[in-house]
């Protein structure tokens, strides 16, 4: 028995020893950071906001904006020496879609699941989608949040929320709505959502937006600190341009659609036109103007820095209008975005012995394509093609610099017919061989550097940093930055919204609702006035060889339409435009041109030139989901014709 | 072998030591004469002093054959080279004579008995050959039920410093191969029965004398300190390791000291080692015409000009008139690297000791010397070298007749300096990839100084900008600018007590282990930043007036080129490992029947000093907690009069990483085995055929715990303010950054676990050919798995996407280990023998997650782990035209194929090439059939061994990409990108316009990534399966009549060589390396070497 004792105790005696440490495998404290520690208190919840913001900050990269890159507005040069120089191998993706390399297996700009420029390294607007969920779901948690506070960062939480969701409605058609974050242990059935009609989706949005609309601020009372963050005029102005998105013809009762169905059978688009979405779409352009008047909004007025030698009017007009896009933060600008635009280096010609120097300071890349050169308005204000006083037939051949173009074109320099004369927007915007270039580090007008693209500065430098059209978007470059062995940028932040786009969203709206009016006109002329043009009934019918247009409905669509894209022009916003008016196809219809850039001799250079063929059918309209995602999701269908 | 005689070390003796058990009234005897030792040491008697001779029964005398008396500890012996012993001992006390292979003898010291002739009968079969199974027990060969394969160390011995290449082949069920011979990073990977999870890790657990440690500890073992090399196998073998078995087991044990006086080893050698097989690649030449014709078939403006290409021509002819500056013509390889490099290893040990102390003392040295070449330019020597000292104490003390206490000691320490390099590893050996990244007509390594540079102290280093305006690498400034220098070492500290505890019962014992292992780690080095300079426009040959350089990086800042050194302070790492481990152990023999149990609790933990986030590797509090393992285990045995087996095992595992209702595992297991030969039945002329016939059986759990880098499971790991944020204001001025979720909590994930079962038969036929035979089934499931099913839009961050799992995952696999030997003495003088092992491993992946396929072809679920999958290429387009018309190849880069460019099949006939025409292609990336087999013949002196060693079923898929990442292993080999060379094979054989071969080796030319060009397809699928003269070694055993004279007790001298043979259906580089052609070859080792005892 002894023995039996003894036995016993040395065997129990190790396991007791080991047994006693089962708290040995207690390693983790109770402090470990989780999901609550991000809302402790109201400044980790204004962070994990500003993680929600974070995307649509993402979103001011035009490389990943759809209405940058495929627009036709400016195209990327293919094949270059080195095509990783937007910003690495892939840079380029979005620009390329209109060489027709949209693909369903591996969709570029996708912004479904965050590959290829949408957005990035797998970051998707679902998962921004789950990060406003979930702020939503615990900004009650932190104790020490001010009520007003809360207030606010919820509207724009929810804001955001609806921002993503348009995002994707205006990319995708008909989307599923993630209205809340589902738990990680839900069943497959939960997770597998179905889309929504598309009426539905703007449904959501609209709502979404109002019930934020009430929690937000009217303006930013502490920009130093806060600008960039949503208001209630950003979010009517959102809320303005989602209406008209779904009253226009790619959303509204579009034949083309009429087979889209989900995977019940439910039609996914209406096929009958609705022209009252229009006059809501007019009602939320009121709306969002009559906000933004009340907050100070107006039309820009020149900044300008010392140092300026000479500045004549017109110049002085030039940077006016470029200002009020690249001088950030001013009146006009309803929404900006703050991160800076970083490719000014793609958009500029070199003007300087000292950018020529130094190769590596500017690509040049940014190639406007002769078509987008030729929307701008002749000086008169029509079209260059409807402007009985405009040589439109010989716009090709060469002339040389006059005095009637001193301040737009090198005095006496030889540069194409079709750049004389055109509107101020045109010089404003768009940089060619000979035109002036005020800035880049010499402010006087009197002696300006200027363009020299035959056999100058800006001629191509190798198969890699040239212009593949002979058209540089100086809209993107202000008059500051300077390129050279050190190079300046001057920084300025991409703005989303201003107020002539959302006076000209407000017109094109009233006219689809009564067609032309008096109320049309003045909202049209506004944006002209500013321009230095006279007024659309003034100017067509002085000019144009078709002067009754502006008094039909659809003759005044066409010159909304076209304001809108000169007005507009390389701010991002043509390539959505262009989609939902349902223009793209007629816009790509053709190759894109330019120069024959690489030539050295006058006589050389200025041959109209094919690029290439741009490729945008039917289906091009809306962007295919990654096949994958329809393997995961089997109760999602594909976008049609993909 | 181990040698038996450890008759006091009671808990492991008492089984090691059975004398062959038939004869069961020598084990009676002996158990109490063992139990004796107490009460009669401190009688007195008369001495005599005994010699003797000992041999086999052939007459052929045995050396080191022990020979103890038990009256008295302090007499214990072995035998010398000539079989004798000399022994004094008290008239009346047994001598017990053992040795490995030959039944035990007792002799009873008489007064007459003064010389003594005594003749060991060899044991049949090797029955009792000792196998070291868990827990560091060893176990008769016979009763054993599970799968354990031991490994004669010697056998592991090759001529190189890692212990890891000498696995494949050598042990039935090692499935091994190695794919970069990088010095430093040549580990070998091995799977015990193959890959057997579609989980994280498939890799064995490693234990050396109890102790868990890494691969790489393992590849710095010493050969010549191994005492034994087991592989569990099966469920039975590793059911002790409970959750931490189920991908095999690997034992070590360090050698121990013998009783007797010290006995000194040494062993030097000096190797020479080179590529096994080099890639070879085009002159300069062609690849300027090669580049040229990538961007004309692309329709782009050639880049070298037809002058260019003359001028370079020259240079590399050397003639005349041409200038190696203007037009360089660089063979990087040459100008970097020696063609051979030669390594020195060193070590010794002492053993020895008497009854109370033992002592197996061993040190060694090993030096690699870098492959680099020197420039006496530099004032210090950027050349690099590795050496690693080792040293390894074991002392044995018997505190008292019943208690034991072992230390071992064991550093290990390695230093390096080299040149510079980013590599994580800190071995210099990026050089030879950067070599292959670089263009070889760019710049010249350097350039003699012009007239403004005659004064300069620095090398006037060559380079030039690229299309970005970035400096190039030039290789050969990465080699001279500086040195990296580091220290690495892990002290291992280990404390034993082995009680006897017969004074509880008879047949019980207590075993604790306590052990601590600190490692640490710097780096450090020490660089100029180099000058690099460009020969300006225009220039002429170097000492003309008209010669004069551009000096390209007059930069300030960060990166302004230094005449002096900058030192920089590299990475440090600290962790250190503790252990605790305590058995409780029964053997009882009751007439016909024994029986045996065991009980074992262990402990460990691991702490790291530098703990980092494997995703974000950022400092984490989640990985800085301690890592812990608590396991308790037990074994129950039972045998019947030496025939009839049977085992019961459990192991109980609880891990810190599952939440607390998840945390612990139970792994049962049975076993069984019956040797035939042992039955009455068995007699007659069988007995000569079938000596020895024994089978064996297990079925039971083991489990798995590496089973993801998560650090817990059940906890959300969330960084607050760690994720991207925003920024705002009018000048950009407030930023926040928002959470960072890198995992979402799961309470519910667990052990993964293995159902395996397995047959064996062990043989032995004619008394010399033994075959163990194997086969096995397993079934492992809960393994965790990703979730495949949840679409994106359910918002899951992609930084936690990763992590969001379940353990849902299911295999299969099976397969059958072969071994054979046989040794034959043909004279005297002349003995052979030969073995063999073949291992064949098949495996499935059962459940996985994976999306609706439309296709069946498209499932994993079903098809081998690792099988492949891709597209079949059909050849190369014809033209534009065709690629044009035929099914759309998009693949998400801005390019559509070309002609020249590889066509695929559209499986599914949808007119549009995707993920749905993806179909299994090849064999399984991981061998299916690994082998071995060599044999050995000795005649005199002299001995020659040769082993060849082979893997089949194995596809690997040539790297097509321009892949360059050295943490992944993945070296492409697409040409220009990345500055990449050109292979001979692609110079020679591709799609040109000129030549439009459909079936050329590499496909239109590029100076960019083709992605059409680059998916995984039959284009590139290659079969793997080799087989080489893995060893070769000729010895000379210098005869004893002169060593007598040097007072040697054994020299032998001995050449090898290592990998001196390959055959392979591919040609283009080492078929082991797969797919990674620029990968640092695999080496082939020439050696020489000198092995001193005495």
């Amino acid at each position: 028995m002894k023995l039996l004792t003894k036995i016993l105790l040395s065997a129990v005696a190790p396991s007791l020893l080991l047994a006693s440490c089962k708290k040995y495998l207690d390693v983790t404290p109770d402090n470990v950071a989780t999901l609550e520690s991000s809302f402790s208190n109201a400044t980790e919840a204004k962070a994990y906001l500003f993680g929600c913001y974070s995307y649509l900050q993402k979103m001011a990269d035009v490389r990943a904006n759809a209405g940058f890159t495929t627009s036709g507005e400016i195209i990327f040069p293919y094949p270059l020496q080195d095509q990783s120089v937007l910003g690495g191998a892939g840079g380029d993706a979005a620009f390329q879609i209109l060489r027709g390399t949209q693909n369903s297996a591996n969709p570029i700009l996708n912004y479904w699941d965050g590959y290829n420029q949408g957005v990035s390294g797998g970051i998707n607007l679902w998962q921004a989608i789950r990060k406003c969920n979930t702020f939503l779901e615990n900004i009650d948690r932190p104790r020490d949040i001010q009520p007003f506070e809360k207030t606010r960062e919820i509207a724009e939480a929810k804001f955001l929320k609806a921002y993503y969701h348009y995002w994707l409605i205006r990319m995708y058609g008909p989307i599923p709505i993630a209205d809340v974050a589902l738990p990680v242990n839900a069943t497959p059935d939960q997770v597998r959502i179905k889309q929504q009609s598309v009426d539905s989706c703007f449904r959501y949005v609209i709502n979404l937006l109002d019930t934020a609309i009430a929690g937000l601020p009217t303006t930013i009372q502490n920009p130093a600190v806060e600008a960039g963050r949503a208001t209630a005029t950003i979010a009517l102005a959102v809320k303005a341009e989602a209406l008209a998105t779904q009253a226009s013809p790619l959303f509204n009762g579009n034949p083309d659609y009429a087979s889209f169905v989900g995977k019940d059978g439910q039609p996914l688009f209406s096929t009958t036109y609705d022209p009252a979405k229009w006059q809501k779409a007019a009602d939320a352009c009121k709306a969002a103007i009559d906000a933004a008047n009340t907050t100070g909004a107006g039309l820009y007025q020149l900044r300008m820095g010392g140092g300026v030698i000479h500045l004549s009017d017109s110049t002085k007009q030039l940077l006016t209008l470029q200002g009020a896009f690249v001088d950030s933060w001013n009146a006009e600008q309803i929404w900006t975005l703050n991160p800076p635009f970083g490719w000014q280096y793609m958009a500029s010609p070199r003007v300087t012995a000292e950018a020529a120097a130094n190769v590596f300071a500017v690509y040049s890349n940014f190639s406007v394509p002769l078509a987008e050169s030729e929307l701008f308005y002749t000086n008169n204000g029509v079209p260059i093609n409807e402007d009985k006083k405009w040589d439109y037939a010989n716009r090709y051949k060469t002339q040389p610099g006059d005095s009637a173009n001193l301040y737009y074109i090198k005095l006496n320099y030889t540069s194409a017919k079709g750049n004389f004369n055109r509107e101020p927007r045109y010089y404003a915007d768009v940089a060619f061989d000979g035109s002036l270039w005020f800035g880049s580090g010499k402010l006087d007008d009197n002696n300006s550097n200027y363009v020299n693209a035959v056999n100058g500065f800006a001629a191509p430098f190798d198969q890699l940093r040239y212009n593949a059209t002979g058209y540089w978007a100086k809209k993107l470059v202000p008059y500051q930055s300077t390129a050279g062995t050190n190079s300046v940028w001057q920084s300025y932040s991409w703005p989303f919204m201003r107020l002539t786009g959302l006076w000209l969203l407000y017109a094109e709206c009233l006219n689809e609702v009564g067609g032309p009016s008096g109320n049309v006109y003045s909202l049209v002329d506004q944006v002209r006035a500013r321009a230095g043009l006279k007024g659309v009934v003034d100017a067509w019918s002085q000019y144009s060889n078709n002067p009754s247009k502006p008094s039909s409905k659809d003759g005044l669509r066409q010159i909304i339409h076209q304001e809108r894209r000169i007005e507009l022009a390389f701010e991002g916003q043509a390539g959505w435009d262009l989609r939902r008016w349902k223009e793209m196809q007629s816009v790509l219809a053709g190759p894109v041109q330019g120069w024959n850039v690489f030539n050295k001799t006058v006589s050389g250079f200025y041959q109209v030139t094919n690029v290439f063929q741009p490729i945008f059918g039917i289906r091009n309209y809306l962007y295919p989901i990654q096949d994958y995602d329809l393997l995961t999701n089997p109760n999602l269908v594909q976008t049609p014709y993909w | 072998m181990n040698r038996c005689f450890d008759y006091l070390g009671v808990p492991l003796s008492t089984r090691k030591a059975f004398p062959r058990l038939p004869n069961v009234w020598s084990l009676v005897v002996f158990l109490l004469l063992a139990m004796a030792t107490n009460h009669v040491s401190a009688q007195k008697t008369d001495n005599i002093t005994v010699v003797g001779t000992v041999t086999d029964s052939s007459g052929k005398i045995l050396e080191g054959v022990s020979i103890a008396a038990n009256a008295k500890q302090a007499s214990a012996t072995t035998t010398d080279r000539n079989g004798k012993f000399v022994l004094d001992v008290p008239v009346g006390s047994d001598l017990w004579v053992a040795y490995v292979g030959f039944v035990d003898q007792h002799v009873t010291v008489t007064k007459d008995s003064r010389e003594v002739t005594i003749v060991l009968q060899a044991v049949k079969a090797q029955a009792d050959e000792v196998v070291v199974t868990a827990f560091g027990r060893k176990e008769r060969k016979e009763a054993v039920v599970g799968s354990v394969s031991t490994v004669n160390p010697e056998q592991l011995k090759i001529p190189a410093s890692n212990l890891t290449n000498a696995l494949a082949g050598q042990i039935a069920g090692v499935i091994g191969f190695q794919r970069g011979g990088q010095p430093g990073l040549d580990n070998a990977q091995f799977f015990i029965r193959g890959v057997t999870t579609l989980g994280y890790s498939a890799s064995p657990l490693i234990l050396i004398d109890n102790i868990e440690l890494t691969a790489d500890d393992l590849a710095r073992l010493q050969v010549d300190d191994i005492a034994s090399f087991s592989i569990l196998k099966d469920a039975s073998a590793a059911a002790l390791y409970g959750a931490r078995g189920a991908n095999g087991v690997i034992l070590v044990t360090t050698k121990q000291g013998k009783a007797g006086r010290a006995k000194i080893n040494i062993r030097y050698e000096n190797s020479i080692s080179k590529p096994t097989q080099m890639v070879k690649l085009a002159d300069p030449v062609t690849y300027m015409q090669l580049y040229d014709e990538a961007l004309t078939t692309r329709g782009q403006a050639p880049l070298y000009s037809p002058n260019d290409i003359i001028n370079t021509q020259a240079t590399m002819d050397g003639a005349q008139g041409s200038n190696p500056y203007a037009y360089p013509a660089v063979d990087w390889l040459k100008t970097l690297f020696k063609d051979k490099t030669s390594t020195q290893r060193a070590n010794f040990s002492v053993q020895g000791g008497n009854d109370v102390t033992k002592y197996y003392i061993a040190g060694s040295y090993n030096r690699d010397n870098g492959i680099m070449k020197t420039n006496p330019v530099n004032n210090f020597n950027s050349g690099m070298k590795f050496e690693n000292y080792q040293l390894r104490a074991n002392v044995n003390v018997k505190v008292t007749p019943t208690t034991e206490v072992v230390v071992r000691l064991w550093g290990n320490f390695n230093d390096y300096t080299g040149p510079i390099t980013d590599d994580q590893s800190g071995f210099a050996s990026d050089l030879f990839d950067r070599v292959l990244h670089t263009s070889p007509v760019a710049f010249p390594a350097y350039f003699p100084a012009d007239s403004a540079n005659m004064l300069s102290q620095h090398i006037l280093f060559g380079n030039s900008l690229a299309i970005g305006g970035a400096l190039q690498d030039n290789p050969y400034a990465d080699m001279m600018k500086g040195y990296k220098s580091f220290s690495q070492s892990r002290m291992s500290a280990q404390f034993e007590v082995n009680q006897n505890l017969n004074f509880i019962t008879k047949g019980l014992t207590f075993r604790g282990i306590f052990n601590t292992n600190r490692y640490s780690y710097f780096d450090l080095s020490r660089a100029y930043k180099p000058f690099y300079y460009s020969l300006s426009p225009g220039s002429d040959v170097p000492g003309t007036p008209n010669y004069r350089l551009t000096w390209l990086n007059n930069v300030t800042g960060d990166n302004q080129p230094t005449e002096y050194l900058n030192y920089s302070p590299g990475n440090k790492d600290v962790n250190t490992f503790l252990y605790l481990q305590g058995n409780l152990d029964y053997n009882r023999v009751f007439g016909d029947h024994t029986v045996s149990a065991s009980l074992v609790g262990t402990r460990q933990q691991t702490l790291y000093a530098n703990a980092e986030d494997p995703d974000t590797h950022q400092p984490s509090l989640l990985y800085s907690l301690p890592y812990r393992n608590l396991g308790f285990s037990g074994r129950l045995t039972y045998s019947f009069r030496n025939k009839y087996f049977i085992e019961g095992n459990f192991g109980y595992n609880g891990s810190e990483r599952f939440a607390a209702d998840h945390r612990w595992g139970l792994f049962p297991t049975i076993g069984g085995g019956w040797v035939i030969s042992n039955e009455d039945f068995w007699k007659g002329k069988i007995t000569n055929v079938i000596t020895r016939l024994k089978i064996r059986g297990s079925y039971g759990l083991v489990g798995n715990d590496a089973i993801g880098q998560q650090r817990f499971f059940y906890l959300s790991n969330v960084v607050p303010q760690g994720g991207d944020g925003a920024t705002f204001g009018t000048s950009n001025g407030f930023s926040l950054n928002g959470t960072n979720i890198l995992a979402y909590p799961n309470p519910d994930v667990t052990w993964e676990s293995s159902k395996k079962s397995n047959l064996a038969v062990e043989m032995t036929l004619f008394n010399k050919l033994n075959i163990t035979a194997e086969i096995y089934h397993e079934y492992r499931y809960n393994i965790l798995i990703n979730r495949g099913y949840i679409p994106v839009t359910a918002g899951i961050e992609n930084t936690a996407s990763s992590n969001l799992k379940a353990n849902l995952g299911t295999a299969y696999s099976k397969g059958l280990d072969l071994h054979v030997d046989y040794k034959q003495n043909i004279t005297n003088d002349l003995w052979a023998s030969v073995l063999g092992n073949l291992t064949v491993t098949a495996n499935k992946a059962g459940h996985l997650e994976e999306p609706a396929y439309k296709y069946a072809y498209r499932f994993q679920s079903g098809q081998p782990i690792n099988q492949p999958f891709g597209y079949i290429a059909e050849r190369l387009f014809v033209d534009d035209k065709e690629a044009a018309n035929s099914p759309t190849q998009a693949f998400g880069d801005n390019t559509l194929p070309k002609g020249g460019d590889i066509k695929y099949r559209d499986v599914n006939g949808d007119g549009i090439i995707n993920q749905d025409d993806q179909v299994p292609i090849g064999l399984p990336t991981t061998p299916q059939i690994i082998y071995g087999f060599g044999f050995s013949l000795g005649y005199k002196g002299f001995d020659l061994n040769a082993f060849f060693q082979g893997l089949a079923r194995e596809s690997f898929f040539m790297n097509a990409t321009s892949q360059d990442d050295r943490s992944k292993g993945e070296y492409g080999t697409a040409p220009f990108v990345n500055n990449a060379q050109v292979m001979q094979a692609y110079a020679d054989s591709h799609w040109s316009e000129d030549n439009q071969n459909l079936y050329a080796l590499w496909p239109r030319l590029s100076v960019t990534d083709i992605k059409n060009n680059q998916q995984q397809s039959t284009w590139w699928l290659r079969d793997g399966s080799f087989m080489r003269l893995k060893s070769l070694e000729m010895g000379y055993t210098l005869p004893k009549k002169v060593l007598k004279k040097l007072y040697v007790d054994n020299l032998r001298i001995y050449v090898n060589a290592l990998n001196p043979i390959t055959w392979s259906h591919f040609k283009l580089w080492d078929p082991e390396q797969a797919g990674q052609g620029f990968a640092y070859p695999i080496q082939k080792v020439y050696n020489i070497g000198i092995n001193l005892n005495f």
